[in-house]
């Protein structure tokens, strides 16, 4: 905890010092505190001419959690096929390694065409770069089951189901977490960029009104601010629920 | 003497009047195995052209060098290796593949970490035995942890027990399917020499409380573990291509006492042809510059 403190003290002390070289063009922390407390009024109001930063936030959590949601969905049965199977591996692999490099935000204009609507390519938009993560961990830790563990099942006869939920499921589940993770943490990064090609309600289109239509460079700040503790937040409970399924041997 | 050993001779005696009338008491043969690999550079040959019978209630040593392939010999009577020639009759049925007739300890433990120590022997149990009741086999379950003192742990993981702990469990999950034959692999290579030697007793004891009626091959690098638990020591060639070197009888009368038993000159030959057997360097002047 006092590391903690030590590096945001070290972190508030240099911003201060950019604002100061920057003749508060970069607003200092004081000042961008007090707008940070203008900008939490009425968090949730929900006017169709103002909205509030919560409602804003949550458009944004709700767009990453449904394509996020829609992601794992496939990616995980996908994965434990892949890790099962080295033939479904070497054939589907290949698509995996073409297709994860793409950055997410070329598949905008593509679910634009698809769906004809902004939300909805938004949405596809996160569920194509939440495949990747996950489907890789996935299939790892379906592939890499050791063969301690297998030597169980057979011995003893465990059936195919009994395989699956005792021993595949149970040393993959960490994996799984470690993916979705990782997804989780790209979907955030991705939904900000996306929402400034997108429009619509969120945190990024938040960012890029104010950015680049001469808005307050501090409320910008107080976005930045809020999407990272937001972004730490989601990434520290996976991180909890991989450990809490990672067993000693 | 006292009441179990004067029972198991009155048995021993019964058995022999019995015997040509009986079932064979062979309980595993194992007839010309050969077991290979492909391998990328081409077939690696483990065992060669390797016979071997095994009577009921025996226990029977494997002991060699490493690599020398005893556990892949052990494997083909477990059924998870295949032998590429010959065959292997376990119970006069021919192995195929492993089953409840066999129970395996692996050098490992191979406990699934994930599950507490009671449901480790339960599953086991419920798929080995399906056709069990539920209560029958919770029934087994307990009986077997209690046989080795675990009963108070069972509801831990294994990641919270010690090593000897942890193979005790091994073991009792594969005495819990009531298997006629025990294939033990290096059971207590991981564990220290004093919880070893503990180990060793109450492994005869959990053969002893069955009426040694159970057929027990155990894999092992240990001199003194194999001539204190077997009745015969099957010393093997050094790998590749696998044979026996030599077979010792161990004719030491049971229960034997570690203490008393390093003292026996019966013991001390046997140890010493079986140092002779395995080892070639018994002092530094045994190596030549």
């Amino acid at each position: 905890m006092l590391y903690f403190v030590i590096g945001m003290l070290l972190l508030l002390g240099l911003w201060d010092m950019i604002a100061r070289i920057t003749k508060n063009e970069i607003p200092s922390p004081l000042s961008t505190w007090s707008v940070f407390k203008e900008v939490m009024q009425n968090p949730f109001q929900n006017d169709p001419d103002y909205k509030g930063i919560g409602t804003k936030l949550f458009s944004s959590l709700a767009r990453v959690g449904i394509g996020f949601g829609l992601g794992s969905l496939i990616a995980i049965p996908l994965g434990f096929i892949m890790g099962s199977s080295k033939t479904i591996m070497n054939i589907i692999n290949p698509i995996v390694q073409i297709l994860r490099p793409v950055s997410p935000l070329a598949w905008f204009p593509l679910g634009l065409a698809i769906f004809q609507d902004s939300p909805k390519a938004s949405i596809f938009m996160i569920f194509i770069c939440c495949l990747w993560p996950t489907l890789i961990n996935t299939s790892f830790g379906a592939s890499s089951i050791p063969q301690d563990h297998k030597n169980v099942g057979k011995a003893f006869g465990f059936s195919i189901w009994k395989y699956i939920t005792k021993i595949m499921l149970p040393y993959s589940l960490p994996h799984i977490f470690t993916g979705l993770r990782l997804s989780i943490g790209v979907a955030w990064m991705v939904i900000v960029a996306g929402e400034m090609l997108s429009g619509g309600i969120g945190l990024g289109y938040f960012v890029w009104e104010e950015g680049f239509n001469g808005g307050s460079v501090a409320k910008i700040l107080v976005a930045i601010l809020i999407i990272g503790a937001v972004g730490l937040l989601l990434d520290k409970m996976f991180t909890a629920l991989q450990k809490r399924f990672t067993y000693a041997v | 003497m006292n009441t179990a050993t004067s029972q198991i001779a009155t048995k021993n005696i019964a058995d022999s009047i019995l015997e040509p009338v009986l079932a064979p008491s062979t309980a595993i043969d194992i007839n010309n195995v050969t077991v290979s690999f492909k391998t990328p550079k081409g077939t690696y040959t483990a065992v060669k052209e390797i016979s071997l019978t095994v009577q009921k209630g025996e226990i029977v040593s494997l002991i060699g060098h490493s690599g020398c392939g005893k556990s892949t010999l052990m494997g083909t009577i477990s059924g998870m290796v295949k032998p590429t020639n010959g065959t292997v009759t376990a119970n006069g049925k021919s192995v195929s593949g492993p089953g409840p007739d066999r129970g395996i300890v692996f050098q490992n433990y191979s406990l699934l970490p994930w599950l507490s120590v009671y449901r480790n022997i339960y599953e086991a149990v419920d798929s080995a035995l399906k056709d069990m009741s539920k209560s029958e086999k919770r029934e087994l379950v307990q009986r077997n942890l209690k046989m080795v003192h675990l009963w108070d742990h069972k509801d831990k993981l294994p990641g919270q027990l010690s090593g000897g702990m942890k193979q005790r469990v091994a073991i009792a999950r594969a005495f819990a399917i009531n298997p006629s034959i025990l294939l033990l692999d290096e059971p207590f290579g991981a564990l220290d020499a004093l919880t070893k030697s503990n180990m060793h007793v109450e492994l005869l004891k959990l053969w002893n409380l069955d009426n040694r009626e159970k057929t027990i091959v155990m894999v092992t690098h240990d001199i003194e573990e194999a001539i204190f638990l077997s009745d015969r020591v099957v010393v093997m060639n050094n790998g590749p291509a696998a044979t026996i070197k030599e077979i010792v009888q161990v004719p030491l009368e049971r229960p034997r006492n570690k203490k008393d038993i390093v003292h026996d000159p019966v013991y001390m030959s046997i140890h010493d042809k079986l140092l002779n057997l395995l080892i070639d360097k018994f002092s530094i002047h045994d190596i030549k510059e």
